[in-house]
């Protein structure tokens, strides 16, 4: 989870979590995803009726965009009262729940192609944006183990990428910190900004889909930033996301075998261990699913109802990116991360671009 | 998210999978017939 292991420091920021004493202890903060999640559909769903009763042309406002508004509003006026964090931070198991049913809309024919084509994207990507971060790191003379957490902050997965590597190359709970507000501060930036660019450009829903998921960085904003688009493009951006995701333990181990070659980290005893702990097993779940789809173990209309499933799973996330973003916290880690990390994800965002482009233009997204 | 104490024996990321094959298996099987959106 992506802030179970944040145990900051200082500076702190928002996402802490003090591990609650039992399961009730989660539940005011679900109902207030709940809360917050239904309101965005409700205000969606009232506009749509309200605009077709009154014959009035209203823009239409996807439930996640609105469910996203309200808790960014309430998290930064008001905040989030200490009874409901817990709860709240439970946004990613909904996640990860809600990707594993999306496996259910996938044949695994689609997945091998469009998963296979995101693997070699990822594989570009990966290259160029973890030697593109480190030399800008080190050009604004940030701490080595800074421009690692950075690096794979940015490049593969998020704050679950940056967790995974604190841990694996022994950095700072400060460093992890900064780079953690980084990162969520750039994911909630470019949740906004990357629906606009693929407007502007006329990308295709896969196209676009692609492309949010392999540049956007963590999970639950990926996510998001690929169903306001639409609902195809949502698919296509969890999927691409779910295989950036699959690399993390290799990332991570190959940053642990670097630090601890120059005596900084512990020496990675077993490698296939340390891989399997790493992996995210909500992948494996989502193939899973995407077979038993396949293979005709669930009838259309059983399809149908597991596919919403997996929309209520994520109305959930949706609600918690909001809760969860305080802009006024993340804002006092520091500039000189921030601006690093800005300057890479504006280069990996056109870089994935550039490879989407490539993509279509090759192979008919 | 921290893991409930009760749950620490399954990761989070293990509980996630499971829950979501236990409410596909529940639609599967007819328990759960439909669901709305």
């Amino acid at each position: 989870m992506a802030s179970s292991a944040i145990r900051t420091s200082t500076p702190t920021i928002k996402t802490e979590t003090v591990p609650p004493a039992s399961a009730a202890a989660l539940i005011p903060g679900i109902l207030l995803l709940a809360v917050v999640g239904y309101a965005g559909k409700f205000i969606e769903q009232f506009i749509a009726h309200y605009g077709k009763a009154h014959h009035l042309v209203l823009p239409n406002i996807e439930y996640v965009l609105w469910a996203i508004l309200i808790g960014l509003v309430i998290s930064n006026t008001v905040g989030i009262p200490a009874i409901f964090r817990s709860g709240v931070a439970t946004y990613e198991f909904w996640l990860k729940a809600g990707i594993v049913l999306l496996g259910a809309r996938f044949l695994l024919g689609d997945v091998r192609r469009l998963g296979g084509l995101s693997l070699v994207l990822i594989a570009i990507e990966l290259a160029l944006a973890l030697t593109f971060m480190t030399y800008l790191g080190r050009a604004f003379k940030l701490k080595p183990k800074l421009v690692s957490l950075l690096a794979v902050g940015s490049s593969i997965c998020g704050v679950s990428a940056i967790i995974a590597a604190q841990g694996a190359i022994d950095a700072d709970e400060e460093d992890s910190s900064y780079a953690i507000a980084a990162i969520l501060l750039l994911g909630a930036i470019s949740l906004f900004l990357f629906p606009l660019v693929g407007h502007a450009l006329h990308l295709s829903d896969r196209a676009y889909g692609l492309w949010a998921g392999l540049a956007v960085d963590n999970t639950a904003e990926a996510t998001a930033a690929g169903a306001l688009y639409s609902d195809a493009a949502g698919k296509v951006a969890v999927l691409a996301k779910t295989c950036r995701n699959a690399t993390i333990g290799f990332i991570v181990l190959g940053y642990a075998i670097y630090w601890a070659g120059k005596g900084q980290a512990a020496e990675v005893q077993n490698k296939g261990a340390f891989l399997w702990r790493k992996f995210p097993k909500f992948v494996l779940g989502f193939l899973l699913i995407s077979l038993l789809a396949t293979v005709g173990f669930f009838t259309k209309p059983q399809l149908a109802a597991v596919g919403n499933l997996s929309r209520w799973a994520f109305l959930l996330t949706f609600a918690g990116v909001g809760l969860r973003t305080n802009l006024r916290e993340l804002s006092k880690q520091g500039a000189r991360p921030f601006i690093v990390g800005a300057v890479g994800e504006i280069v990996i965002a056109l870089i994935t671009l550039g490879l989407v482009f490539g993509a279509d233009h090759w192979y008919h997204l | 998210m921290a893991n409930p104490s009760p749950f620490r024996f399954i990761s989070l990321d293990t509980w996630a999978v499971l829950l979501a094959f236990a409410a596909a298996l529940l639609v599967r099987f007819g328990i759960v017939k439909s669901v709305p959106w």
